[in-house]
């Protein structure tokens, strides 16, 4: 990957004038004028665009990770598999890739609740969830979640006894986390279709519970 | 003696942005895209990734080296197509007055001035009948390596401080300012993994042991820990660790 095209070995790797220094300000312009330029040499198509936007406004979001958690919660073989090798049990509903090559699934019990942050960019479990909302890469919750995760998750509606302990994960590798949240009282008749309705992105995030139901 | 991403544990940031509805519930499912941009941004730097002419730990460390007033300024996308555009430039795959040339028609309104040019597809382009396969392969970071960790489950160690990237001064590391010089106790370890203080200047992959590390709250807080109980968890490579002494 080393390339003598530009030196890379230094901490700020761009020596000459930032090109980006000469974009224009509207972003939007900004874009076009990149997307354009790129398309015109061939460097990247319109349909691969398409075909990913696509993908994730449609298709791969936090639907999947509803399933993997309804599962879980009447499956208990499955749940062991999942807390045990999170990536080949999340495989077995053909969720899998980008994102998502190393998932680990962590429980939240009556013990223990668990958050997920990415603290230096917004490393996030593409496969199960999608692409993170914009909380969720957003500097108030980069920078404050580790230090004060209660504040936090108040802010989000969600108040836990003090004696709950809290984990907080920060996502400085390549292992992408899922929360496993509490499957809500009164649901044992429900089946994994109707399950999976209650669950939320949020609580699969720790940043919130999966509905009630009424 | 870190980056403004490095922001883990900062003071001065306020409310967290949570979407809510006119009941003031919180809001689960947003737009995947808030703006036709955003998902461009995002799209045509996936696209430009997969030319394969860099790796992830090289662009998320041109993310980090925006000059600090526009990593401050610059929205998420903005900041994702801003080290998009001087990868492209130092990777010689777009020219600086090429550049020039579609911002000055893009800014004139002229930008369909370049569009029935006869376009021949670069070897290296992404195709969209390879989106889905490639997106399920993903980019496994994991190595075979005959290489076994140094440390144990349950081991304590303290965290290396100031500079971990022992290679590149104020180059790319993956462990936070505020878990530096830190004790904390091996959680588990997860295979080896490739090493981006290494990857992210193109010196290789350098696979290494990459353990989870439990630190206590009180341990990296102090007497601001809003409890003693709680935990926070990093996955770390074995470089940025030693057995702690006490």
């Amino acid at each position: 990957m080393m390339s003598d095209k530009k030196n890379i070995a230094e901490g700020d790797n761009h020596s000459h004038d930032h090109a980006h220094s000469h974009l224009p300000s509207d972003p939007e312009l900004r874009v076009k004028a990149v997307e354009t330029l790129l398309l015109n040499k061939g460097l990247i198509d319109s349909k691969t665009l398409d075909e990913l936007i696509d993908t994730y406004e449609n298709r791969i979001g936090p639907k999947n990770g509803a399933k993997v958690v309804a599962k879980a919660w009447v499956d208990l073989e499955y749940k062991k598999r999942l807390l045990n090798d999170a990536t080949s049990a999340i495989r077995e509903l053909s969720y899998q890739g980008r994102q998502g090559e190393n998932m680990v699934v962590v429980e939240n019990t009556p013990e223990t609740h668990n958050v997920i942050v990415c603290t230096l960019c917004s490393c996030y479990p593409w496969p199960v969830l999608g692409i993170p909302p914009t909380w969720y890469k957003s500097d108030e919750y980069r920078s404050r979640t580790v230090r004060e995760p209660r504040k936090v998750l108040l802010e989000f509606g969600l108040s836990l006894d003090p004696k709950v302990k809290i984990k907080v994960w920060d996502s400085t590798a390549e292992i992408r986390y899922l929360v496993l949240p509490m499957r809500p009282k009164g649901t044992e008749h429900m089946g994994e279709n109707e399950l999976a309705e209650l669950v939320t992105r949020n609580s699969m995030i720790g940043t919130g519970l999966p509905k009630e139901i009424k | 003696m870190s980056r403004l991403h490095d922001m883990g544990g900062r003071f001065g940031d306020g409310s967290i942005p949570v979407p809510r509805n006119d009941e003031n519930e919180v809001i689960n499912f947003e737009p995947t895209f808030k703006y036709e941009w955003h998902a461009k941004a995002w799209a045509i730097t996936l696209a430009s990734g997969a030319l394969g002419e860099w790796n992830l730990d090289i662009s998320r460390h041109y993310r980090e080296c925006l000059p600090p007033k526009d990593y401050i300024n610059f929205s998420y996308y903005e900041k994702w197509l801003a080290a998009l555009v001087n990868l492209l430039i130092d990777k010689e795959l777009i020219s600086l007055n090429e550049l020039k040339e579609y911002v000055s028609a893009a800014k004139n309104g002229t930008l369909t001035k370049f569009s029935d040019k006869d376009v021949k597809l670069d070897h290296r382009t992404w195709l969209a009948k390879d989106v889905q396969k490639t997106l399920g392969w993903g980019g496994p970071s994991v190595r075979d390596t005959n290489l076994k960790p140094v440390f144990d489950i349950g081991d304590k160690v303290i965290t290396q401080n100031y500079s971990p990237n022992k290679d590149v001064s104020g180059g790319h590391t993956r462990l936070p300012k505020y878990a530096m010089g830190r004790v904390g106790v091996i959680h588990s370890y997860n295979n080896n993994h490739v090493f981006p203080d290494k990857n992210a200047h193109g010196f290789g992959e350098n696979p290494l042991p990459l353990y989870t590390v439990e630190f206590k709250s009180s341990e990296l807080w102090g007497e601001l820990a809003e409890s003693q109980n709680d935990s926070i968890f990093l996955d770390l490579w074995e470089p940025y660790l030693k057995l702690s002494p006490n």
